[in-house]
């Protein structure tokens, strides 16, 4: 256990290799002097070699395999429906059967991971949520003549491989990740610069914000019976935080990594705890997700004939606004199941899915009542107090559903909410308890400093780029920025026995 | 053109049509009001639009639907 102090030894041994490990900083510089070491055109075999590497060494050769399949699948049926000759019910045919093969393998994997079958090994690939998804939209995208089929296969292989965003994401899509991947790019100091600031921002996010805060909610959630209502709310603020900072903090890493390769990923959290209500909050939360889910989910479904007709029925009876509304409510209906699923496959993941079905459509269906109120309170929306208010509102609107995933038990969660209300006791979170719940008083101080330092940076972020900010400082300004952030992530960064090592939340999914 | 621009405004009275040019990839309008415009385009023009259609290259400006519902006729 070793909190608030660096153990190069035990950092380096005691991880295999994800993100928060000495080997994959080590194994980045590796890729990277191959990477920039072998010629333009040679460039993308680089990050080949390095991405299955880093499928093998996280996990053996076993978890190379899932990708390698996926990669065969979605290679073959891709030329198959680009070829135009063929008709499009036969194209369509092909599609529908090659995407049920990979969501079947991707059924297999969750349901193995609910009814813990002994087969962990080869069907535990970590990211098939991931990779799958983008193969889905890869074959398509090309069946829509929205792109077109890869001839190499150990390209597209590259492409569904790809190590910084394997894990986690973000769903990348052929046509903005493939072409990025297979050109050379040269080195541009200024880039792998801002890209080893994103990662280092990544690592403070996740090391010293969330696996901070993690001690605290594992502590609590592991016997909330013991505690007062207060410090339940308390956590349950804290785990939301917690998952912003894990995830984004992944993604920042991911991003940051491949900036150093001259290759942008997509964006997956745009500031999302500054959203003023829960449609915007899935605007700015895991944006490829969402990206994913309105282009082969949501508007397939509103596009279809049973929609179409069946809305218009209604809009011919009660008029255009229930029509559109009747295109929403059947489509987004199977969004946020398959959302709630793809999270995970017991019954509190359909309910966290009903649960923001209700929310984002109630907002549509009670608009008028709600501007009406709005009027009558006199309530102006320029004002920042209101806007205050939205984003506290869907703040924890976002926290209390995550509390219905948490302890994966809908009693559980049950049994905390009503500790809520009948066991409040608001003493506990000044008479010491608070620091009895795996952090001191120096680390809860040290959690406050942080989340301060990150709200701040947030803030700025979306006035302007910090990280060209920074640039543009003296050079001794640049570099104490540098070193004490560095610094700051190996003092303050959680190495303990509580942090469990390749622990990111969402590399589960 | 004038049609389609009534259209527009009846569906999404906040967005000025005539001079956005990333309806879709600006994220000026959502996938709700995507889908809603789509239906109202159909509905008013007698065209099918197809879910390969349903592109930012398409949608991006009122001209641009203009020119998809021509194509479309």
């Amino acid at each position: 256990m070793l909190i608030g102090a660096f153990n190069l030894t035990k950092f380096i041994d005691s991880l295999s290799m994800t993100f928060v490990s000495g080997y994959f900083l080590l194994f980045v510089i590796i890729v990277v002097a191959f990477y920039y070491a072998a010629s333009l055109k040679n460039r993308w075999v680089a990050l080949l070699v390095g991405s299955l590497g880093f499928c093998a060494v996280m996990g053996g050769w076993q978890i190379v395999v899932m990708p390698v399949l996926v990669t065969v699948i979605s290679y073959c049926a891709a030329l198959m429906l680009e070829d135009k000759s063929e008709e499009r019910s036969k194209r369509r045919i092909i599609l529908i059967a090659a995407g049920a093969v990979l969501l079947i393998a991707l059924a297999l994997v969750k349901l193995n991971l609910y009814y813990k079958w002994d087969v962990k090994r080869f069907v535990f690939p970590v990211g098939i949520s991931y990779y799958t998804f983008s193969a889905i939209s890869y074959m398509a995208d090309v069946y829509w003549g929205k792109d077109k089929a890869e001839r190499n296969y150990f390209k597209l292989l590259l492409f569904i491989s790809f190590f910084p965003k394997i894990l986690q994401g973000p769903i990348a899509r052929y046509k903005t990740l493939g072409k990025q991947l297979i050109i050379g790019h040269p080195f541009f100091y200024t880039q792998f610069c801002y890209g080893m600031q994103l990662a280092v921002w990544g690592y403070f996010k996740k090391m010293v914000v969330a696996d901070r805060i993690s001690i605290l909610t594992t502590t609590v959630f592991n016997s909330y019976n013991n505690y007062g209502g207060a410090i339940l709310f308390f956590s349950m603020i804290l785990a939301a935080l917690q998952l912003y900072c894990d995830f984004s903090g992944c993604m920042d890493i991911a991003g940051g990594v491949s900036q150093m390769f001259g290759i942008s990923l997509e964006q997956n959290f745009n500031h999302p705890f500054f959203a003023k209500s829960g449609a915007e909050f899935w605007q700015r939360w895991h944006m490829t997700l969402s990206g994913w889910f309105k282009d082969y989910l949501f508007l397939p479904i509103s596009r279809s004939s049973f929609v179409k007709k069946f809305s218009k029925k209604i809009g011919n009876k009660h008029g255009a606004k229930a029509r559109k509304n009747t295109v929403i409510f059947i489509s987004s209906f199977f969004v946020w199941m398959a959302t709630g699923l793809w999270h995970g496959s017991g019954l509190p993941y359909i309910v966290w899915g009903i649960y923001w079905y209700v929310i984002i459509n109630s907002s549509i269906l009670l608009e008028r009542p709600y501007a009406s109120l709005k009027s009558k309170l006199k309530i102006d929306e320029d004002k920042f107090g209101w806007k205050l208010f939205q984003m506290i509102r869907t703040y924890l609107i976002f926290s209390f559903g995550r509390l219905l995933t948490i302890p994966n038990d809908l009693h559980a969660t049950g049994e905390i909410i009503r500790n809520f209300f009948t066991k409040i006791n608001m003493w506990e979170l000044f008479d010491g308890t608070l620091y009895s719940l795996g952090l001191t008083i120096k680390e809860m101080h040290i959690l406050a400093i942080a989340v301060v330092l990150l709200w701040i940076v947030e803030i700025q972020q979306t006035k302007f780029s910090v990280r060209e900010k920074i640039a543009n400082c003296n050079v001794v300004i640049r570099s104490l920025v540098y070193s004490g952030s560095v610094i700051i992530v190996l003092i303050y960064g959680i190495y303990g026995p509580v942090y469990e090592k390749a622990s990111f939340i969402y590399m589960n999914f | 053109m004038e049609k389609l621009y009534e259209l527009l405004e009846n569906c999404c009275p906040t967005v000025d049509f005539k001079t956005e040019k990333e309806l879709v990839s600006g994220k000026v309008i959502d996938s709700v009001d995507l889908v809603s415009i789509i239906s109202d385009i159909e509905d008013e023009f007698g065209v099918n639009i197809d879910i390969a259609e349903i592109d930012p290259s398409n949608f991006d400006s009122a001209e641009q639907m203009w020119a998809l519902i021509e194509s479309l006729r």
